[in-house]
């Protein structure tokens, strides 16, 4: 009898918390986005209004723009973070000595407050004192205002979004190096497989997996990116730079539209689930593959 | 020569290790050029005079003015540190406690799979919902218990976000420990809590401490609520302190650098330290 009680007390405060912080927001979101909210005098009203939440989407010209922005961000934040990722991982792999501190370093962008690395990037980035205008000016180019013109502005929070994010995917495929079956890469040596060769045909195909796995948390955090956008560009010029989130603050905190955003938060959290779907039923599809 | 050496004539080294010598030093020289000098350039500029940060020319003047005015007394900076850390401490506390009793009762205490399955999906599921899209729901439940506008809202909502990781990562701990131990004590007589807290969460304190440091680095470093649910000011963590210091009119940029120096610190401290924690933590997604 004892043993029941602990087993069930254990994890009701989890339960408890989670159902009042957690559970409560979502039925909240859910009801919101079926009603038109209004914040008066500190208490809300919800008229219900159907479908019309959903209906208002398809021509919001803001909204369409802020899910190109977001596809563009991250395909190519997550593209070239996996690139970059799994060069530096087999480049430390390839090391007999220094592994360790290298990759202790590599690690280091990770961690680092996001805030701050806002402040790092504008040091680098702003036109009259940053370090690339400075650079460019020592070689004789032109200087750039890099956050002030739409495409250079994206490009330069991808660039920020890869710097911060290139250790995960560097730990996953390291992890995943270490894991390879080393007799399996000694015998294509023995048999004279160039370190290319191996690399391409033996390496490259043992770590999808992981790469995939990989790719999919990547694509989560590229939907929740917030941070730098809302302090480097504050989701301007124009608009270039304007992903979901910074879309959603917006409506949330500066129109007070609860109805519609709870509306647009229901729609993204279903795209990121379709997606993140797609992409595991394609690595069961490539695990089953390699194993036959 | 020994056995071992004539067994597997590669051991201790990489298959790999005939790699370009040329390529992977360019690779790794890029790699580690391209992440300390954004963060050397942010610490060089923070010692800097600010009348040499704006200067045209490159013409370096050391000085410790922009910490002087940073720390200085009409400041609220020193508070909004202070919040931070207090922050840090009970949000890591409260979600480590909640996560440890509840992983160890998951994996320990003869949980029905199909059970234990439900809530690992559960928490998996969670760390996919964008924290933005919480905050209509969060705002209205976090009003009608009063619970808005102050250290206390943030100190929940970043154990919330923070627990699925948490439990996942906990469980796999605590999945590594025999659980003949358990019943053992239980012959002692020791009570069910008394075997978690003076047997297990012991053995288990290498896990909980790696969850801990990790859980204490995101609180320390997260800004999305404490942006929507502080007032800003000396209520604000420090996250929102460097935040208000970036602004579309017109930056201090020395103040800006010290206080990204003084803020990125503590981490990088911790990331040569703590490494095999932070990396555990990191790759925690590899798990599921």
């Amino acid at each position: 009898m004892k043993i029941l009680n602990f087993k069930y007390l254990s994890v009701l405060p989890l339960i408890a918390f989670t159902g009042v912080f957690l559970g409560l927001p979502l039925v909240q979101l859910v009801i919101m986005a079926f009603g038109d909210v209004t914040l008066r005098a500190g208490t809300f009203t919800i008229n219900f209004v159907g479908f019309e939440n959903f209906n208002r989407m398809l021509d919001d010209e803001l909204f369409l723009n802020s899910i190109r922005v977001t596809l563009v961000f991250t395909v190519a934040a997550v593209l070239l973070t996996l690139l970059f990722g799994t060069v530096i991982a087999i480049a430390v792999d390839g090391l007999t000595r220094h592994s360790a501190w290298i990759q202790n370093i590599v690690v280091w962008p990770a961690i680092v407050t996001p805030v701050v690395i806002s402040v790092i990037w504008l040091l680098i980035l702003s036109p009259q004192i940053g370090l690339l205008n400075k650079i460019f000016e020592f070689i004789g180019l032109e200087k750039q205002i890099w956050l002030g013109e739409p495409t250079p502005a994206l490009i330069a929070v991808i660039a920020v979004d890869v710097w911060h994010w290139t250790p995960v995917v560097f730990l996953f495929v390291y992890t995943a190096l270490k894991g390879v079956d080393s007799s399996i890469l000694e015998a294509a040596k023995v048999d004279g497989a160039t370190y290319f060769v191996r690399l391409k045909s033996v390496v490259l195909p043992l770590i999808v997996p992981a790469l995939i796995a990989a790719a999919a948390l990547r694509v989560v955090m590229s939907v929740k990116a917030f941070d730098e956008m809302y302090l480097l560009t504050f989701g301007g010029p124009a608009n270039a730079t304007s992903v979901i989130t910074i879309y959603l603050k917006r409506v949330f905190l500066e129109s007070f539209d609860y109805g519609y955003g709870a509306a647009l938060s229901l729609t993204v959290v279903l795209m990121v689930l379709m997606t993140l779907l797609v992409m595991l039923g394609g690595q069961r599809i490539l695990r089953r593959r390699n194993v036959e | 020569m020994s056995s071992k050496y004539r067994k597997n004539p590669f051991a201790g080294r990489s298959p790999l290790d005939d790699s370009p010598r040329a390529i992977n030093r360019v690779v790794l020289g890029g790699a580690l050029l391209s992440t300390l000098v954004p963060l050397v350039w942010m610490v060089f500029m923070a010692f800097q005079r600010p009348r040499a940060i704006i200067s045209p020319t490159f013409s370096p003047e050391f000085s410790l003015s922009n910490f002087e005015d940073l720390l200085g007394p009409q400041k609220v900076f020193d508070e909004q540190i202070l919040n931070s850390v207090v922050l840090v401490i009970s949000a890591t506390t409260i979600c480590v406690a909640l996560s440890a009793l509840a992983s160890y009762s998951l994996s320990q205490l003869n949980w029905h799979p199909k059970m234990v399955l439900v809530f690992l999906v559960s928490a998996g599921l969670i760390q996919l919902i964008p924290p933005m899209t919480l905050i209509p729901g969060l705002f209205y439940t976090l009003h009608i218990l009063g619970l808005t506008g102050s250290l206390m809202t943030l100190v929940i909502v970043n154990v919330l976000i923070n627990l699925p990781f948490a439990i996942i990562m906990m469980k796999f701990y605590f999945d590594s420990l025999p659980s003949e131990l358990r019943e053992a004590s239980q012959l002692d007589g020791a009570s069910e809590f008394s075997i978690f807290r003076l047997v297990m969460l012991p053995l288990a304190s290498p896990g909980v401490a790696a969850v801990g440091i990790f859980v204490g680095i995101q609180v320390w470093n997260e800004f999305l609520f404490a942006l929507i649910f502080s007032q800003g000011g000396e209520e604000a963590p420090i996250t929102i302190g460097i935040g208000s210091l970036i602004q579309p009119w017109g930056i201090n940029w020395g103040s800006m650098a010290a206080a990204g120096t003084m803020t990125a610190i503590p981490v990088i401290v911790l990331a040569i330290f703590a490494s095999r924690q932070i990396v555990a933590g990191l790759t925690s997604g590899a798990i599921k």
